[in-house]
């Protein structure tokens, strides 16, 4: 890992480099909400601070779209001929992603490109750099503390290329992949080498934040994953769970671990094309099959299995992770109120057993 | 780099009529270099689209020995189903897989078989009953229980015929509802476990039917003393990728697609939610 200053006062000089070069994608206030999209100027500078901004999506979409053809066909007579759609895709630069949303990448990257590589997000995220703004005072809503999704990017255990750190008037720019350097070098007249006692200076600022977390969610998360691993939630508290929920698929489209999609089929004439799109595993169509019969046919079966796989040492073991980075959207998003700090907080105060004194 | 999600295009070669409902669609995948490296392991599947209506998962049911001239047999439900059985022999169709763990068979060598096959249950069974017989030599006694609604609804009625005949099988079938024609068994395939002199050690058991004769098929084995570990059957769940991305398929922390279709009761009894 390579470590540099950059001055505020030069950040736009850096960013429009980039943008030379790049697409550069930044949060944007659009009315009410914030979401990332292609910066056409310089980017919001209220976004690039420490205080914990998060855009009303993940930017999932970048490396795993709302909708994306797979292949087209066209018939010509007796021939059929099948075309993927053009696998170039412009290099992006993403600039101010929070470090929960990076870590979210990073689960997706395991998913997608392990045990059958997905080579649509692959050429998708193989030309996108990433630029974290590490988090020194977080949000209401946020638990990246317990998740092990933040505040700050560890550069001995998080994959990422750079992460911003704010310190007032200067950001220490940590650099951890080759494609981090590359952007650096885009003008390395702009970064200069850290005075020694910086590094003691990032690790109080990351100290103080990750003290700031409200001790709630955090202390409880550890409960709840051993009690989904062993099964021994009652099937009430799933049932609860479930009649708070509107089927709406929200907390699934908002997450940036959630990767579930269904595929379309689309004809016209003598062509036309599979594509996919999100799904969710909040939706009852989601397991129903031929016969009609549904495995997951009641809200609450559906609540834990999304739940399961989030939270279950099953699937940390598989993933590396659990599949949750602690980002709070889908409290923002369900209109039942149920988010997963509720979900771990109902699982807690279910419990009647030993694991209460936890 | 393979694109997981591309179909290879393959021609429809032969269509036979099993049913009223069912047809066996004989493929040829049309690239050559394809054609020619396409292997699969007995109870792998593959997925079929005919393209722009939609794909669905369809267990291989030829012999793996013979991977250039494959086929699966498919009874028509519903939309992808009806449009395969509308094409015609020359008609093209994509096919992507296999996929799928698959039956053990160099695992159970020298051991008992027995199979207990439940209509259209029949099918993938089939891809490893034919090795087996052609390595015959290789494994103890072989036997085949098959059961189907009626006569009209059992599948490769020529191949019983021969597999009654045969001195090295053990072969019964029954239905359900008989009809004029019909003097053979009547009675769900359980019934006739009793006359089957079903020989339990040492012995493998192979179970594929619709999930309501999986269920009593398993819970009669066992009465007769076969260990969940020796009771293999296939799970059947809505599936859209055969890879392992979509989600669909997930029971527990596995994955029917990829970590299936084929698991032991043992290994059904261990998943978080009722599965037979
Ligand atoms: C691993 C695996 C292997 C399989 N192997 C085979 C195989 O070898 N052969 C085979 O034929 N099938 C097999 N299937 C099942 C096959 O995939 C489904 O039949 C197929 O997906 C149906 O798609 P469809 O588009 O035709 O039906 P859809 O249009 O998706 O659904 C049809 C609709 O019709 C109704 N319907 C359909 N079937 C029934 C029914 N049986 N009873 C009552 N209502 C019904 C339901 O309302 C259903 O929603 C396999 C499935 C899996 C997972
Ligand atoms: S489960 Fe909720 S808090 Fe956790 S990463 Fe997904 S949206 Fe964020
Ligand atoms: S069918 Fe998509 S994950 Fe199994």
């Amino acid at each position: 890992m390579n470590q540099y200053v950059l001055l505020k006062t030069d950040l736009n000089r850096w960013v429009e480099m980039a943008r030379k070069k790049y697409r550069v994608y930044a949060p944007e206030r659009v009315q009410e909400d914030i979401f990332f999209a292609p910066l056409l100027g310089p980017p919001e500078s209220e976004f690039l601070t420490g205080l914990a901004v998060l855009p009303y999506l993940p930017p999932k979409d970048l490396v795993f779209p709302q909708s994306e053809i797979l292949f087209s066909y066209s018939r010509e007579g007796e021939k059929i001929a099948l075309t993927v759609p053009d696998q170039e895709t412009e290099a992006s630069v993403l600039l101010g992603i929070r470090s929960c949303d990076t870590v979210g990448i990073s689960w997706m990257d395991k998913f997608f490109r392990e045990n059958f590589n997905d080579t649509y997000y692959g050429r998708r995220r193989d030309n996108l750099i990433t630029v974290t703004i590490a988090c020194n005072r977080p949000i209401k809503n946020c638990f990246c503390v317990c998740c092990e999704g933040g505040p700050f990017l560890d550069p001995g255990k998080n994959s990422f290329d750079l992460q911003l750190i704010d310190m007032n008037d200067r950001y220490l720019v940590e650099c951890n992949s080759d494609q981090g350097e590359t952007l650096i070098n885009l003008d390395p007249a702009l970064f200069s080498a850290p005075p020694p006692d910086m590094e003691a200076m990032r690790n109080r600022l990351e100290e103080e934040a990750r003290s700031m977390f409200l001790p709630e969610p955090t202390s409880y998360m550890g409960t709840a994953i051993r009690r989904i691993t062993a099964d021994s939630v009652p099937s009430e508290v799933w049932t609860e769970l479930g009649e708070r929920c509107f089927d709406d698929g929200g907390c699934t489209f908002v997450c940036p671990c959630c990767s579930c999609f269904g595929v379309g089929y689309l004809a016209h004439g003598s062509g036309g094309c599979h594509y996919r799109f999100w799904d969710s595993c909040d939706y009852s169509g989601f397991t129903r099959e031929v016969s009609g019969h549904n495995p997951r046919g009641e809200k609450g079966e559906r609540f834990k299995r999304r739940f399961f796989h989030k939270l279950s040492y099953q699937y940390v073991k598989k993933d590396g992770r659990i599949g949750c980075v602690g980002c709070g959207r889908c409290i923002t998003a369900c209109p039942g109120e149920v988010g997963m700090p509720t979900v771990v907080e109902t699982i807690r105060r279910s419990d009647t057993g030993d694991s209460s004194k936890e | 780099m393979t694109n997981i999600y591309l179909p290879h295009l393959a021609r429809i070669i032969t269509i036979q009529d099993d049913t009223y409902d069912t047809k066996t669609f004989g493929l040829e995948l049309v690239d050559a270099e394809a054609r020619n490296t396409f292997r699969f392991r007995p109870g792998q599947f593959l997925e079929i689209a005919v393209l722009g209506v939609g794909e669905a998962p369809f267990g291989l049911a030829s012999n793996p020995n013979h991977p250039e001239a494959f086929f699966v047999t498919i009874r028509a439900v519903g939309s992808v189903t009806d449009a395969l059985h509308k094409l015609s022999p020359g008609d093209i169709v994509g096919v992507r897989g296999p996929f799928g763990n698959g039956f053990p068979f160099d695992e159970i060598k020298g051991k008992n078989v027995l199979f207990v096959a439940g209509g259209i249950g029949l099918p993938p069974l089939r891809s490893l009953i034919e090795p087996m017989l052609d390595a015959r030599s290789e494994f103890g006694d072989v036997q085949i229980l098959y059961g189907a609604r009626s006569p009209a609804d059992l599948v490769y009625k020529n191949r019983l015929k021969e597999w009654e005949t045969m001195q090295d099988v053990r072969f019964m079938m029954t239905v359900d509802v008989g009809d004029s024609g019909w003097s053979g068994n009547v009675g769900v395939v359980t019934t006739i476990f009793p006359k089957a002199d079903i020989i339990v050690d040492n012995t493998v058991a192979f179970v594929c039917g619709p999930p309501i004769m999986i269920r009593f098929a398993i819970m009669e084995l066992l009465r007769l003393g076969f260990a969940p570990a020796n009771i293999i059957s296939t799970l059947e769940r809505y599936m859209k990728c055969g890879v392992g991305k979509c989600g669909h398929c997930a029971i527990g922390h596995k994955y029917v697609c990829l970590d299936g279709p084929v698991f032991s009761y043992r290994e059904m009894m261990k998943l978080p939610e009722r599965v037979v």
